[in-house]
């Protein structure tokens, strides 16, 4: 099980790079320039509340995976490791 | 009323030295665009602003949710601004913005409303939502350029430019404000280029004939955005002084050293355009290097202005003249002191805007 979640993690992580950077147009930045561990909000990525309500209808859109309560969204949305775990157990 | 700046984006570029270069160079293909509908072997002739236009990184950086309707109206905006010299003190409300529009941000509506078909209501972007609505540009150029003046949009079909600079002329004339930024906006999509296709003749060749005053014109169409920095003030870069009018009988046109004529299409039979330039009156039509739009006035006025500020005749970018007109067939240099756009708009009128060196 766990081989297997991390097969499929790195694909989770790199679709989810394309859909930030597509969605969010974050101006300037490569996919693949996202590090898996970067802050996304503030300092980080520089993405900001108004994201965050993005990101929400991403994950609705592209797998399914409803985030109802925002307090649990502050902790899925630090990185992209933690948003790619969250998605891969919510699949 | 005085034009004090100039900004423009158009499928030639941006801003006024650009539009001096396209004005040179005359006509130029513009760019197909693969068919939406289930022909996809259909490609159709559009002048879409290019996105390295519109991609300045330091503007873009503090806009970047802004769809190209948004873009393209804070460009065109801050270069007028720019392009006047003048300093906004921007403790006070001494700056107005005015935008026009035809469409709106039409695309970003549909694709707001595509988002509800294919995902429905509880999952559509909250940032589509919110630059699906007409005002959106406005008040970003409001934010990005620190003006707190009176902010309007008007989305007129017939003659959103002659709406904006009567409303800007009363502003000025009450002293609501001391300067107007007014811009006209219009963006071209794949719904746009249907309905044209639909409703209109397109021109396969991809040229817009302004001369030919046919029942049944061609199209093609266009989109960018023109803002002028207007002041009842003499200003340092002062271009010209604009004045907007209607007439119901073209026989009471002023004459003027130059007409410019502004059919393109866009607005159905054009044959009454045939007494709008007398032969004692150089004629002039810029449509084909713009496109089709329901705004095309704020282009024309834009190339008035320059030929004014520079005392230039620019040729005519298409020149068949089936009429025998006396059109600009050469760029030169000549006195120039009034111009007259005259645009027939779909209400039946005859839109005149008078520019005055």
């Amino acid at each position: 099980m766990e081989d297997q979640k991390e097969m499929e993690l790195p694909e989770i992580r790199k679709k989810l790079k394309e859909l930030l950077v597509e969605n969010l147009s974050l101006e300037g930045i490569k996919p693949e320039e996202i590090k898996d561990d970067e802050i996304l909000f503030g300092e980080g990525l520089g993405l900001d509340s108004l994201d965050a309500v993005e990101i929400v209808v991403l994950l609705q859109r592209n797998f399914g995976i409803e985030v109802k309560d925002m307090k649990e969204g502050q902790k899925i949305f630090y990185s992209i490791d933690t948003l790619a775990n969250y998605v891969y157990e919510n699949m | 009323m005085n034009i004090a700046g100039i900004g423009i984006i158009s499928t030639r570029g941006r801003g006024i030295d650009s539009l001096d270069i396209a004005l040179r160079q005359g006509w130029i293909a513009p760019s197909q665009t693969k068919s939406h509908s289930n022909d996809q072997n259909v490609f159709y002739p559009a002048y879409r602003v290019k996105k390295e236009t519109i991609n300045d990184i330091t503007i873009l950086k503090k806009i970047r949710r802004a769809d190209k309707f948004s873009k393209m109206a804070v460009m065109a905006a801050r270069d007028a601004v720019i392009d006047s010299g003048i300093q906004i003190n921007h403790k006070e409300s001494e700056v107005g913005i005015i935008l026009a529009t035809a469409f709106g941000p039409h695309v970003t509506t549909f694709r707001f409303l595509d988002d509800i078909i294919d995902y429905g209501d509880g999952s559509v972007s909250p940032t589509t939502f919110s630059h699906s609505v007409h005002n959106a540009a406005a008040s970003y150029i409001s934010s990005l350029l620190n003006i707190r003046g009176p902010t309007v949009t008007i989305t007129q079909f017939a003659s959103p430019i002659h709406q904006s600079l009567i409303l800007a002329k009363a502003w000025l004339t009450e002293k609501r404000c001391k300067y107007v930024l007014i811009g006209c906006v219009d963006v071209c999509g794949n719904v746009m280029e249907y309905i044209c296709n639909q409703k209109l003749r397109i021109a396969n060749d991809g040229k817009i004939r302004p001369f030919n005053f046919s029942a049944s014109p061609s199209s093609v169409p266009g989109e960018g955005s023109v803002f002028f920095m207007t002041t009842l003030e003499n200003c340092q870069n002062k271009y010209c002084e604009i004045i907007p009018a209607y007439i119901t009988n073209c026989d009471t046109i002023e004459k003027s050293d130059i007409n410019i004529i502004e059919a393109d299409g866009m607005a159905g039979d054009e044959t009454s355009y045939q007494n709008t330039a007398p032969v004692d009156v150089f004629a002039g039509g810029y449509s084909p290097i713009f496109g089709s739009m329901k705004i095309i006035s704020a282009f024309h006025c834009t190339v008035s202005a320059l030929m004014l500020k520079k005392q230039i005749r620019y040729a005519c970018p298409v020149q068949d003249n089936p009429y025998d007109l006396n059109l600009i067939t050469k760029t030169e240099s000549a006195e120039i002191k009034q111009i007259c756009c005259i645009r027939k708009n779909c209400a039946n009128k005859t839109d005149i805007i008078k520019l005055i060196r």
